[in-house]
């Protein structure tokens, strides 16, 4: 990092109401709009067995109505107010979020209070929302190669079912939801000592502080959720499978390997890991196989960011013709030489400024730095963190990413999934292959939602990328606005358009 | 609701508004015609960058499609004085990212960095730009990559329905394709590479633009100075032919049997983008399907359930364009979901959009305009946008006005003009044998292919779908035959399906015939018919429709009028 680089620091106003609904405000006039999130402290995770897929299913009930607005009305008062908005949930959190021009303020929080105040909901709306989240599964899962693959690999890591299981859920527990469920949901979860919102833009801060006091200070307090148990034996669950997948047009493979929480100095040091082996194409992965060995066309990897025991993930698409257990190997090499010999200063000054780049970069957006401080807030009591933890990052040292190397990645409790496409396990292997695999048909997977592929190649599943009432834009950017992004205009009709 | 909850009824008020401030780009051209565009942003210690080039991959010769892209790829592989691995170490060891990429229009080569290293990147940019190297071995590493990701694409219904939209929106126009093919790939040669760079990375061609913390002058001097050795040539012009006309609706199913969605794309021809009906579509697009809260949306998903998402998408690049309505929907719900989009699309054109609607969507483009704005990245894709696609240099600051000024008028005007129902194609990709069937009542012409594009016979799938239409036709049929005489003939017709296809006779007192060459449309039957009266060899022509539940048609004889007849079923 250069020297003189300072991360420029973000103003934090932070109180809670009587009703413990914990809220930051951090204001930032550059720009007339306003951003304003609410996180809710249920994810997947929460999740009881039968009912997998709820806590995504209850995000979209959120859409359906409330005392004072109607059906699908808040689509409309936003988008009518010039203002973008999503929500999405994870294995951690739901959210919901909006930005909007500045004055729109009171708008947003009008929505966000009557609807954590007053959910309504009526057997017809969750018959509708079954039905758009079942669409959703076969859009962005079910009629997509690998993506369901991705979700195994998280039943092969995890032995907890808490962990285990998909956000999307399977098809069954999704039908088998009653508005029974839907109700206990909202009272157990739904209160605002179980929440956090956020505030970032231009606004007048006594002014917010009073809007916030008037519209959620008469929201009862609930008594606390029962607490989760995502504790996890240091053993992988299996540590081999194949996947039959009638979609994928080549044989792929993942890898997975058990790790700790986000925010532990382990967990940190696999992250920087992660990026020496897989981030950009000066990473060791890349170079050694689809430069050097040319054997791959392409590998990507993700680090988890869980509460609970986490996951490193590292997807592989080898060239035809290529051997898989020579390439897994070249990987395993890879793993131990990072033990073995440390990183290089030249790698660890790429850490260092890579670090600071994006941390910069992120924090132009006020939906970004809501967002982020609400995590922050949510997870660990702190939304100082979005400025601070950059240096539990920077803090690292080579030494330490040497030693994760060896205690958690360079070992054999790791996963190792095969993804094999249907045909060829039909015209090469015959029955008794067959018979061992996995079959993509009849078994339900589950993991953390991965991301849709943009393009040509998958991408690995990922915690931060997941489940959203309206699409795969998590920021919620609007797209033909004025001009859509180059890809949108230029490219268009490769999907639909999410708003 | 207890009286203190009383405030709560309605949407509150906004508060009074701030004025956006929309930035005045610095725009300068150099001595060799490189046009420079400077924002200068301070707020972040961030630097972003972005070359723009008007050439992309419409520009391909049709025999190298991908040519633009792969050139576009390799600049980052290897340079004069650099290879591969150091420019991916140089860049990223700053943190800093660079990447190249082409669209239909113009090829980008994108630049970010902290400012400290604003100048560093620079550099490395200007590299890449004036002297990429195209090594042997990166070009026939990234030849075999691009074919495997070919394969991965094939993989991806939405891929398969773009494509079949393009090739028959687009026709002889480069936009017809968006994919190279293997064979296209393998014909790209290094040296047509290093030609091609050449003859369209020229400055007179391209646009600088650079948004962020820099000093305006200091960095003026520094592309200058980095950029002079680079000379003018003559630039390629967008010389197209047009997309064809469209008189019939027609159907493209992509048959991927086992689809878990049928994904629907219906498509009009649509504009480019300087078309002076641009806003007016703009906001026809808005209300119709931009956003979930758009007439397509609410209809498919929040009313009937039948898709994830519904939305339409205004496609306008520099020199054609598409109008499209999308949805992925589950497989049994095809053809409802083709009612409820025909619905909506016949809707728009007929009726004029409501008061509510318009001021909503004004409200809703006017407002996200400023949020668009908010990041270095933002700025520089409008930037980019305007310059590559023609549009004046004042648009940012009259966009909201363009917007607050189109009329539900002349919504309802370009409504009817571009939206043409009876004009569309309707791509599907889903399984075959299901969706064709379902499809009949909305579209006659049907034409199937294989996920590989290949026009596929219409065996197994449509005769299957096509059974119940004939088993409508086909039976025996008590038919009146008028004459020109005032008198009509009782006849019976019977229309048997064979093996070979349909065969039928006519019998009546005037004499009877065989019908050979039936063929099936449809409701409608057309045969000939060689018919014996009186003695006499008579070849006639015989077509008949289906009415609800009766047969109408006529038998054409040579040298007399036309016979019409109808009739029912014989019980």
């Amino acid at each position: 990092m250069p020297e003189n680089f300072q991360l420029p620091e973000t103003p934090i106003e932070q109180f809670t109401l009587a009703n413990g609904l914990r809220v930051v405000l951090s204001r930032d006039p550059a720009v007339p709009v306003v951003s304003v999130v609410v996180y809710y402290d249920v994810g997947s995770r929460n999740e009881k067995e039968g009912r997998t897929g709820f806590a995504h299913l209850f995000e979209h009930m959120m859409f359906q109505g409330s005392e004072n607005v109607p059906k699908a009305a808040h689509f409309q008062y936003i988008f009518n107010a010039g203002g973008t908005m999503n929500g999405t949930t994870s294995t951690e959190r739901t959210n919901y979020f909006e930005t909007l021009p500045a004055n729109q303020l009171p708008l947003a929080l009008w929505l966000e209070s009557d609807r954590m105040r007053s959910l309504k909901v009526t057997q017809e709306n969750l018959d509708n929302q079954r039905q758009a989240v079942q669409e959703e599964k076969r859009l962005r899962y079910d009629n997509q190669p690998y993506i369901n693959a991705f979700l195994l690999i998280n039943e092969l890591i995890f032995k907890n079912p808490a962990n285990a299981h998909s956000t999307i859920g399977s098809m069954e527990d999704l039908d088998a939801a009653t508005i029974d469920d839907i109700r206990g949901f909202f009272r157990v979860y739904y209160a605002p000592n179980n929440a956090v919102l956020t505030i970032v833009g231009d606004f007048d801060s006594n002014q917010a502080k009073q809007l916030v006091e008037t519209y959620f200070g008469s929201i009862p307090r609930q008594p606390v959720p029962p607490p989760v148990d995502v504790s996890e034996p240091p053993e992988v669950h299996k540590s081999q499978d194949s996947y039959l997948d009638k979609l994928a047009p080549a044989p792929a493979f993942i890898l997975g390997w058990k790790i700790p929480p986000r925010r532990t100095p382990d967990h940190y040091a696999l992250a920087l890991a992660g990026d020496l082996l897989f981030a950009g194409e000066s990473s060791r992965l890349y170079q050694k196989l689809v430069k050097g060995d040319e054997s791959v066309v392409s590998i990507q990897g993700e680090v988890d960011d869980r509460r609970g025991p986490s996951a490193l993930y590292i997807f592989a698409l080898p060239k035809p013709g290529e051997d898989i257990p020579t390439i897994r190997e070249q990987i395993f090499n890879e793993i131990k030489r990072l033990a073995t010999d440390g990183p290089s200063d030249d790698e660890m000054e790429k850490l260092r400024n890579t670090l600071s780049n994006d941390s910069v970069r992120g924090r132009q957006s006020t939906l970004y730095r809501a967002q982020r401080i609400a995590e922050y807030t949510l997870y660990d009591g702190d939304p100082h963190l979005f400025d601070h933890e950059l240096d539990f990052y920077l803090q690292v040292t080579a030494e330490q990413i040497k030693a994760v190397c060896t205690n958690y990645l360079d070992v054999a409790n790791r996963v190792m999934l095969d993804v094999i496409p249907a045909t060829e396990a039909e015209s090469e292997t015959g029955a008794a292959a067959a018979a061992s695999q996995t079959n993509g048909a009849a078994r339900q997977p589950a993991a953390p939602a991965p991301q849709v592929p943009a393009g040509p190649t998958p991408e690995p599943p990922s915690a931060s990328k997941v489940e959203t009432p309206l699409g795969d834009s998590s920021d919620g950017t609007p797209e033909a606005v004025p001009l859509s992004d180059p890809t949108a205009t230029v490219e268009p009709g490769s999907g639909p358009v999410h708003p | 609701m207890n009286q203190q909850d009383e405030f709560r009824r309605h949407a509150p008020a906004p508060l009074p508004s701030s004025e956006i401030r929309i930035p005045t780009p610095y725009q300068t051209v150099l001595p060799n015609g490189l046009t420079l565009v400077i924002v200068e942003d301070k707020r972040l210690p961030l630097v972003s960058y972005r070359l723009a080039f008007r050439t992309g991959d419409a520009h391909d010769p049709a025999e190298l499609a991908g040519l633009t892209d792969l050139m576009a790829g390799l600049l980052t592989e290897g340079t004069a004085s650099r290879t591969s691995l150091q420019i991916a170490e140089e860049v990223e060891r700053m943190g800093a990212t660079l990447h190249a990429g082409a669209g239909s229009d113009f090829t980008t080569l994108s630049a970010s960095a902290l400012s400290v290293f604003g100048n560093k990147i620079l550099e490395l940019m200007a590299d890449v730009t004036l002297r990429p190297s195209f090594p042997e071995n990166e070009v026939e590493l990234t030849r075999q990559n691009t074919k495997e990701s070919l394969k991965q694409q094939r993989a991806q219904p939405s891929f398969l329905a773009n494509e079949m939209v393009s090739r028959v929106m687009f026709g002889d126009h480069p936009y017809a394709r968006i994919s190279p093919t293997p064979e296209s790939i393998d014909a790209i040669k290094r040296e047509r590479l290093v030609e091609f760079h050449r003859s369209v990375f020229i400055p007179n061609n391209a646009v600088f633009l650079i948004v962020g913390d820099v000093e305006r002058a200091a960095v003026e001097q520094g592309v200058s100075k980095l950029f002079s050795d680079w000379s003018q040539r003559d630039p390629i012009a967008d010389r197209f032919p047009q997309p064809p006309l469209r008189n019939t609706r027609t159907a493209y199913v992509i048959d991927r049997p086992g689809s878990a969605q049928s994904n629907i794309v219906i498509s009009n021809r649509g504009v480019y983008r300087t078309s002076q009906d641009y806003f007016p579509l703009l906001l026809m697009h808005t209300v119709l399907g931009a956003t979930a809260s758009s007439r397509l949306f609410m209809n498919l998903r929040e009313e009937k359930g039948y898709t994830y998402g519904a939305y339409s998408n205004l496609d306008t690049r520099r020199t054609a364009g598409t109008l499209r309505a999308t949805a992925e929907v589950r497989t049994p719900v095809t053809g409802d979901s083709l009612r409820e989009f025909f619905y909506e699309l016949e809707r728009i054109g007929n009726e004029p959009v409501t008061e509510k609607e318009i001021s909503d969507a004004k409200s809703y483009l006017t407002g996200v305009f400023p949020i668009r704005l908010e990041t270095q990245e933002g700025m520089i894709d409008q930037l980019v946008q305007i310059k590559m696609l023609g549009l004046p240099d004042d648009y940012l600051e009259l966009y909201r006005a363009q917007i607050q000024a189109v009329t539900r008028e002349e919504i309802q005007a370009v409504a009817q003009k571009y939206i043409r129902p009876d004009e569309a194609a309707i791509v599907i990709v889903g399984d075959g044998a299901q969706v064709i069937e379902q499809l009949q009542p909305y579209c006659t012409n049907i034409e199937l292919y294989s996920t590989s594009g290949k026009r596929k016979e219409q065996t197994a799938a449509v005769a299957a779908a096509a059974a119940p239409l004939a088993a409508n036709l086909t039976g025996i049929w008590a038919l009146e035959i008028q004459t020109p005489f005032g008198q009509d003939i009782p006849a019976t017709l019977t229309l048997e399906k064979t093996d070979a296809g349909f065969s039928g006779k006519v019998e009546s007192a005037m004499g009877q015939g065989d019908l050979a060459n039936v063929s099936l449309d449809g409701q409608q039957f057309q045969a000939t018919l060689a018919f014996a009266m009186e003695g006499n060899a008579i070849d006639a022509n015989i077509s008949g429709s289906l009415e609800g539940t009766r047969m109408e048609g006529t038998i054409t004889l040579k040298n007399l009028p036309e016979l019409p007849f109808s009739g029912s079923r014989a019980e």
